[in-house]
């Protein structure tokens, strides 16, 4: 039997749910093309070496699709790849930086299979920008959008993959993936089990612990007897925490653990926590396009995406509840009336910049006043066969 | 306020006492004529909820529940996405493979390729298997796995020890130990970053506790 329901893991979006999609992606947007970002739309299907090669995606959550000749194509699980794969190639002729945003819907195959896999995302990418300026306005655009749509309560945790890697670097070479690794998924428990000598084991775990205050942390990171040459980026994290303060309505949780979503980062990173939900992350990416680019030229970029189903969710107590009704009803009350309707609702939409719906049936007076006052009509327009109109306000 | 999450069954007892030592109160669930499923600590600082030891896991990765105790053995074969804090110790248990006393394969190496494998660690028993090389076939069970090889379905288990006496009353003898399990203290990654209800200030107690 053919199956005519919705596969597993997609979904409608019936015309309340797009109004209130609308409504935070119009907020957004309108954010984005203020501070001088334009729309970059790629395509849904891409080669799949394109979406994998930065590491940020694992093969096998990528949906595969048969291509011509034999090619494996997949749909695109984030933009990222595909907007740098884009400029890969164009960046080094036209002025930079360039600043990009883009509202999409991107898929993912998730291991238990009645998860969502198809998504929608806003996001902006800032190619070719470099220093604290760029860091800086990511994450200051980032808090503007949030402030933009009123996200009640939202905390930033931001890490540096940059400074981590240099702490990690301090490991003798054997031992740094497996830290690595225990640290990015905060396996305590697996550290304190690592076959590796005590003296390396405690530092391992203060670093699995520099989390918190970001005065502090930076404080804290100083003070490790192990650590050393690292004044730079600790500066430099110092100064782009000063130029977030006043802007966020809590300051960001510094956390240098945080690495789990790195793949193609190599500065800072972050993710924007409401509830027990992810609404955004991000991160610098100075390398990736590089890996598009023929003679290997990378630009320094960043970016961040929000991820609109959760910020739908925990924006739901504050969305519109209802779909915009048409305001006026045109109702023709004989057939003879079916032209003049037709001339006095494209009048009323045209002339008065209303919306105007036609009356299909031929109902009788109170089933057409009835059906009006469901559906929150505000005034209908009574038009007789010789075109004679006569209003009234529900 | 913080929730917590704790395992119905064995580690119930000794999940309780930790955080009573750090002052929370959850003992109510130890009443047998209880029936509640989510309680408050008398003083009224967090709560608690009783799940099956599966399903620990699945609150604390969803963040309903910011910390939860579960056994190791759930840990590797769920693969949550949670925070593992601390080896509580307790619920010292292994992860064995048995067979039947009466068997011919006394050793791991003398089972056949494609031999019936009876578990409810099915990730945990393919995981092994693979690690090995040896093709098997497993048989997922929900419980009374050590009927896999008394009735004949299955040549051998992937199944928990603790004291052993369930296997002999059964007749089967273990051939071979994967690994070591005891109760692990985890919890929610993001309410673990952002310090949510000032969960570290009770990790760090717990720590403390557990000695670690």
């Amino acid at each position: 039997m053919v199956n005519l329901t919705l596969p597993a893991g997609a979904k409608d979006l019936l015309p309340l749910d797009v109004a209130q999609k609308q409504w935070i992606e119009s907020r957004l947007q309108t954010e984005f093309r203020a501070w001088g970002y334009h729309c970059i739309i790629t395509p849904t299907l891409e080669h799949l070496g394109t979406l994998t090669v930065g590491g940020a995606v694992k093969l096998e959550s990528v949906i595969q699709v048969d291509g011509s000749n034999a090619e494996i194509l997949g749909l695109r699980p984030e933009l990222t790849a595909s907007i740098a794969r884009a400029y890969a190639s164009r960046i080094g002729k036209i002025n930079s930086p360039q600043r990009l945003y883009y509202n999409d819907n991107v898929f993912r195959k998730l291991p238990s299979s009645n998860r969502q896999q198809e998504f929608y995302q806003s996001g902006v990418e800032l190619l070719g920008g470099v220093g604290l300026l760029a860091d800086a306005e990511i994450l200051l655009l980032l808090a503007k959008c949030l402030e933009s749509v009123n996200l009640p309560h939202w905390q930033m945790v931001l890490g540096d993959v940059g400074l981590t890697t240099a702490l990690l670097n301090t490991f003798p070479s054997q031992y740094r993936q497996k830290i690595r690794q225990c640290i990015a998924d905060l396996d305590r428990v697996g550290l304190l089990n690592l076959a590796i000598p005590d003296q390396l084991k405690s530092q391992a775990l203060d670093l699995l612990d520099l989390r918190g205050q970001p005065q502090q942390v930076l404080d804290q990171v100083l003070a490790l007897s192990w650590v050393h040459n690292l004044d730079a980026e600790i500066s430099y994290l110092k100064s782009l925490v000063e130029l977030l303060e006043n802007n966020f309505p809590t300051p960001p949780v510094l956390d240098l653990s945080l690495l789990q979503s790195c793949g193609y980062y190599t500065g800072i990173v972050f993710e924007v926590v409401s509830g027990n939900y992810v609404i955004a992350q991000g991160g610098r990416y100075d390398q990736l396009l590089g890996l598009y680019n023929s003679q290997g030229i990378s630009h320094p970029s960043i970016g961040f995406c929000l991820n609109l189903e959760d910020l739908h969710k925990v924006l739901m107590p504050t969305l519109p509840q209802e779909i915009d009704s048409s305001e006026w009803l045109v109702v023709a009350i004989a057939h003879e009336a079916i032209k003049h309707t037709f001339v006095y609702a494209a009048e009323l939409r045209s002339k008065y910049a209303v919306s105007a719906e036609i009356e299909l049936e031929f109902r009788d007076r109170s089933a057409v006043i009835a059906y009006g006052r469901s559906q929150g009509i505000k005034q209908i327009a009574w038009i007789g066969a010789s075109g004679v109109i006569g209003t009234e306000q529900l | 306020m913080i929730t917590v999450a704790l395992p119905k069954g064995s580690l119930l007892k000794d999940s309780i006492a930790i955080f009573k030592s750090v002052g929370l109160d959850f003992s109510a669930f130890l009443d047998p004529a209880s029936r509640q499923l989510q309680i408050t600590d008398p003083t009224g600082t967090a709560q608690a909820l009783l799940v099956r030891a599966q399903d620990v896991s699945v609150y604390v990765e969803y963040g309903q529940a910011q910390l939860g105790i579960v056994g190791e053995d759930v840990l590797r074969e769920k693969m949550p996405k949670v925070a593992r804090l601390l080896d509580l110790g307790f619920g010292k248990c292994r992860m064995s493979i048995a067979v039947s006393n009466q068997s011919p394969y006394q050793s791991v190496l003398d089972l056949p390729p494609h031999s019936r494998i009876a578990s409810k660690s099915v990730r945990i028993a393919r995981e092994y298997f693979q690690s090995i090389d040896l093709p098997v076939e497993i048989i997922p069970l929900y419980g009374s796995v050590e009927l896999g090889p008394i009735t004949g379905m299955s040549e051998a288990i992937v199944d928990l020890v603790s004291t052993g006496r369930t296997l002999l009353e059964n007749g089967l003898v273990e051939i071979e130990v994967l690994f070591e399990s005891t109760a692990r203290l985890i919890a929610h990654p993001l309410s673990y970053r952002v310090n949510s209800d000032r969960l570290n200030d009770l990790v760090d107690k717990l720590k403390f506790t557990a000695k670690y």
